[in-house]
């Protein structure tokens, strides 16, 4: 069964909160929790009605895994989620460092 | 069908508690979770993990799985015969012709069992609503397919559950558009392209993990590229005109007189471009090179250049034992 050719969703188009719910698992309350935190971010500023940056998904997929495996609760997927962002900041700054070296040659 | 230790696996004894093999799952998860370990293999082992945690924390898989007896890893074995009535509906458990389907392993016999037998409320197939299963596809790209963008074919096998329970392995294959734009690492979502879900349920999403290949010259991080740029000690002191390559061609880039060894050049919007607008940097990252050999002409013109130079490179090292 072939597919026909599919396109992604445009980064820039907010997903709307039972989108993200649907698409990672998590539950309302969860989201909330993590918004709260800081962890999730409301795109267009977080009105009546929330919606949030496309990014997000990846993100709360991340955190229902984590919730999953390791049986987090809020807290421990903010906690979780806030060290492996700071771990991928240093790796991209790993990486820009190591990118300014010279290349070891063989 | 390939027999699986679960209990090896979880790095336990078979008379394990339930206790201890929940221990055993997170100890094992914290090391090789995805999200966690870096690790190269780790994905798959935690894969592994899983599956032994899903049959074997569950008292009737366990059960059911402890009646298949020992066997070594990787041994075949064929499922007894009353597992048929147990677990499967229709579809020939042991992936016969008749069946046409593709061989089922160990991971789909659990997956399956329980699925639509009466003891759980809400699991029954009558009323049964589930989202579709998300599929993840992983693809690596040239630099040059993710300045451009590309279309990346996946095939995959897909397991999808029936109306009536039963599982099925189906083929899914299909084109994905990738816009001009993605870095390392990036994951592209296609709403509503998984498997269908059951019940009237929405389909799952559909998910490409971007890679990037290693390129013989550029580096990326993020959608900036780094390039290391070989110039010659007199270039460097002289300074030069020289041509830098980029993604689409050459551009070409001024050597101060006196550059240093690791400053860089920037080539603003010569990097990776962005998905909406704009283009990540370009940068060239200076190495003085010495020549591999130095004749004898040049060795003189050094002799005179270290005569004539009142230089000193190691002043900082103020007060340590050096001559002159």
């Amino acid at each position: 069964m072939a597919d026909d050719l599919l396109i992604p969703d445009d980064d820039e188009n907010p997903v709307a909160l039972e989108e993200l719910l649907a698409a990672s698992g998590l539950a309302r309350e969860e989201v909330s929790e993590l918004v709260a935190f800081g962890v999730f971010q409301l795109a267009g500023g977080g009105g009546a009605v929330w919606s949030f940056h496309a990014r997000t998904v990846s993100l709360a997929r991340r955190a229902a895994r984590l919730r999953d495996d390791f049986g987090l609760n809020g807290p421990g997927m903010a906690l979780a989620l806030t060290y492996l962002e700071r771990i991928e900041a240093l790796e991209v700054r790993l990486k820009e460092l190591e990118c300014q070296l010279p290349l070891q040659r063989a | 069908m390939k027999f699986k230790d679960y209990y090896g696996v979880l790095e336990v004894e078979r008379d394990a508690d339930g206790e201890e093999i929940k221990k055993a799952y997170r100890r094992l998860a914290r090391r090789y979770h995805p999200d966690v370990a870096k690790e190269s293999g780790a994905e798959e082992r935690f894969k592994e993990i899983g599956e032994a945690y899903q049959t074997l924390s569950d008292p009737e898989k366990r059960q059911a799985y402890d009646d298949l007896g020992r066997h070594p890893s990787g041994e075949e074995f064929t499922p007894p015969q009353e597992w048929e009535s147990r677990f499967w509906r229709g579809a020939d458990p042991r992936g016969g012709p008749q069946g046409g389907q593709q061989e089922v392993d160990l991971a789909d016999l659990f997956e399956r069992m329980g699925f639509g037998s009466s003891g759980r409320s809400g699991r029954s197939a009558a009323g049964f609503q589930a989202r579709g299963q998300d599929l993840e596809v992983a693809t690596e790209l040239t630099l040059e397919q993710a300045y451009r963008g590309a279309e990346v074919s996946f095939s995959l096998t897909v397991p999808s559950r029936n109306a009536d329970g039963s599982v099925e392995k189906l083929p899914r294959s299909g084109t994905i558009r990738v816009p001009r734009g993605v870095a390392d690492g990036e994951r592209l979502r296609v709403p509503g392209r998984g498997s269908p879900g059951m019940g009237g349920a929405p389909a799952g999403d559909l998910y490409l993990e971007i890679r990037l290949k290693p390129h013989p010259r550029f580096r990326p991080v993020g959608h900036d590229l780094y390039l290391e740029l070989p110039i010659a000690p007199w270039e460097a002191a002289l300074g030069a005109e020289i041509e830098m390559p980029t993604l689409d061609g050459t551009a070409k880039v001024s050597v101060r007189a006196g550059m240093r060894n690791g400053q860089k050049l920037r080539l603003a919007g010569k990097g990776l471009p962005r998905r909406k607008e704009g283009a990540g940097d370009l940068y060239g990252v200076i190495q003085i090179v010495m020549p591999p050999e130095i004749g004898e002409p040049e060795l003189q013109l050094y002799r005179d250049l270290a005569e004539a130079s009142s230089f000193n490179p190691r002043q900082s090292l103020e007060g340590a034992t050096t001559h002159g």
